[in-house]
């Protein structure tokens, strides 16, 4: 890892210079992350809470289409959907989206790759900063990270003073962006941000991941899930403002008589229709399979698979809960 | 990059009506390359667009050995199918696939085999037994056990009609009480009874069984008492699926992907899956 020093002045020119170029620059606005128009509008909080959403629209649309069709009398032509490849530079990732995009592919280039997901992902910078508050919801440390934690980073920015930032090159593909700025980074002072990464408070730990795994593995049937199916809505904002939750639909929309395009559409667990047969049979028929498919997907069977829990421990979810359901509570409630 | 959404395109050779609500379209893959390149094995299945509803999925219905077309068999259920009932000969879908598992027949041979199927669930059944039966050498008993609602809920007559004029296969066709036509020659009765009183050797024997939950679940303990294991009985899952290639998040029971792991299972492995299905 080298560390270099970046004034913040400096950085937001090198902001400037990445919206000159054309390319994407994302930064957390009030409610999600939005791309900067102007290096100004930049607000380098480390003391803000997680943007409503993540930016996993941006690798993963809410809504994209897959393919083009075309029907004349009986025939079928079919056009293969382009994937727009444009570099996407995220400035200000909270440590909790950072890994997101690293989680998310283990399912995605799983045996079949998805191009649309793949070519997206290939394009991404992420310039993750130094979280310095947490709020009751917040929980990452109980799966495996940190408010510092510098994972899914390309470059981290660690706050050092109103006017400057230590800057560390995490990854090759950092390495190779920052090359073409160096002329405004300093030699870093590991000694500085090594100060500063010690006196952020992390939230307290929630729960022992490894025995919520064991426990659930136990307990499929366990009446606790009853009391969480009579809360939930079914509502799916969870899945959706969720940094990791990557279920989809598949469904054809015509916009002519003889043409329309098939699209790859966010789905959520929570939806009763989600598992619904033509024939009427439903799987998960009733709330509390749909909520226990949820907790086991994300700290179980994504585990199983993939080696990996499902959830960066952002507390989305939680904070957006119309009926206040917090999941930290629940796995943390994991136990016997 | 290939793009794994992408299906083939086919157009429909023949349609078959099967029963009321169950049509067989026979399918010819529209690019020649495809033709000749497309493999699967019984058992596996795949998605079927009608461009402008959407995709279902369907077993292949047809024996891998028949290289010449492929034939899936559907009930008009939903928006799907009930966009591909309207369509003619000559008319085009699309296809994706071979996804899943299969039925692992190069395993069974030298065994006797036992099928037993019930409604639609004949399908992903038949693909199997046609296979079968051109290597018929390869297998020692075949039996044939297949049941419906009434006379004209039971699909692939003529199959059937193939199957029981056959020396070397036993066939037993049943319809439920009630469900029988004066004309009808066959069994009355449901498939664990008619299972029963047919009584196969367990013996040596593999049991491949397809059909509606509560089917299954009635056949199984017929099957146990005539001494069959629970890990020499094959059968199929199909869960709602959208992409089928383990991506879109439904088909799962517990960590089990129907998709991918599946759709054939043993009963041994069904025992152990939560039940969620």
């Amino acid at each position: 890892m080298e560390e270099k020093i970046i004034t913040k002045e400096d950085l937001l020119k090198l902001c400037d210079d990445i919206i000159a170029k054309g390319h994407t620059l994302l930064a957390p606005g009030i409610a999600e992350y939005v791309p900067v128009t102007n290096a100004s509008q930049i607000q380098l909080d480390s003391s803000a809470l997680p943007t409503k959403a993540s930016y996993k629209s941006y690798v993963f649309p809410k809504a994209e289409p897959i393919l083009y069709y075309k029907r004349s009398k009986n025939d079928v032509q079919l056009i293969d959907a382009d994937v727009d490849g444009k570099k996407i530079i995220v400035l200000g990732a909270k440590p909790c989206d950072t890994n997101s995009i690293n989680i998310m592919r283990h399912l995605f280039n799983w045996d079949y790759e998805d191009k649309f997901f793949d070519l997206r992902q290939k394009h991404f910078i992420i310039i993750g900063l130094m979280c310095n508050s947490f709020d009751d919801y917040c929980f990452c440390t109980s799966v495996g990270s940190s408010p510092v934690s510098e994972e899914g980073s390309d470059l981290f920015l660690i706050p050092l003073d109103e006017e400057t930032f230590a800057l560390r090159i995490v990854t090759e593909k950092g390495d190779e962006f920052i090359q073409q700025y160096s002329g405004f980074l300093k030699e870093g002072d590991e000694t500085r941000s090594f100060a500063v990464i010690e006196k952020v408070k992390h939230p307290e730990k929630a729960f022992d991941s490894k025995q919520v795994h064991e426990w659930l593995g136990n307990n499929f049937e366990s009446p606790k899930w009853d009391g969480i199916g009579n809360v939930c809505l079914s509502c799916a904002q969870c899945a959706f403002v969720c940094p990791v939750c990557h279920c989809f639909d598949i469904v054809d929309e015509d916009y002519s008589y003889s043409e329309g395009r098939r699209m790859k559409n966010w789905d959520g667990c929570q939806f009763g229709h989600f598992t619904l047969h033509a024939s009427g049979h439903n799987p998960r028929d009733i709330q509390s399979k749909r909520y226990r498919q949820r907790v086991n997907h994300k700290f179980r069977y994504y585990v199983d698979k993939f080696g990996q829990i499902l959830c960066t421990g952002c507390g989305r979810c939680s904070r957006g809960c119309p009926v206040s359901i917090d999941i930290k509570e629940i796995v943390a409630n994991c136990k016997d | 990059m290939n793009n794994i959404y992408m299906p083939h395109l086919a157009e429909i050779r023949e349609i078959i009506d099967e029963s009321p609500d169950t049509r067989t379209f026979r399918l010819k893959f529209k690019d020649a390359d495809t033709a000749n390149s497309f493999e699967f094995k019984a058992g596996q299945f795949a998605e079927y667009s009608a461009f402008g509803d959407g995709e279902s999925t369907f077993c292949i219905a047809s024996s891998p050995t028949h290289k010449e077309f492929i034939e899936c068999s559907f009930k008009v259920y939903g928006k799907v199918t009930q966009s591909l009932q309207r369509l003619n000969v000559g008319d085009t879908i699309g296809i994706r696939g071979p996804y899943g598992n299969w039925f692992p027949l190069d395993e069974l041979k030298g065994k006797n085999l036992l099928f037993i199927a019930g409604g639609i669930g004949m399908a992903p059944v038949r693909c199997v037994i046609e296979n079968v039966l051109d290597w018929r050498e390869e297998y020692k008993d075949v039996t044939i056990i297949y049941g419906a609602r009434s006379v004209s809920d039971l699909i692939y007559k003529q199959e059937i009609g193939e199957w029981k004029i056959r020396p070397d296969v036993t066939t037993v066709v049943t319809v439920d009480p009630g469900g029988a036509t004066p004309s009808w020659d066959g069994e009355v009765g449901f498939v664990p009874a008619i299972l029963e009183k047919t009584a196969p050797a367990s013996e040596n024997t593999a049991v491949i069984l397809c059909g509606p939950p509560v089917m299954i679940k009635f056949t199984m303990p017929v099957l146990t008492k005539l001494g069959f294991r629970d890990e020499d009985v094959y059968t199929t899952l199909e869960n709602r699926m959208k992409c089928g290639l383990g991506k879109c998040g439904r088909c799962n029971i517990g960590n089990v992907y129907v998709c991918k792991d599946g759709p054939v299972f043993t009963y041994a492995q069904i025992k152990k899956l939560p039940q969620e299905f």
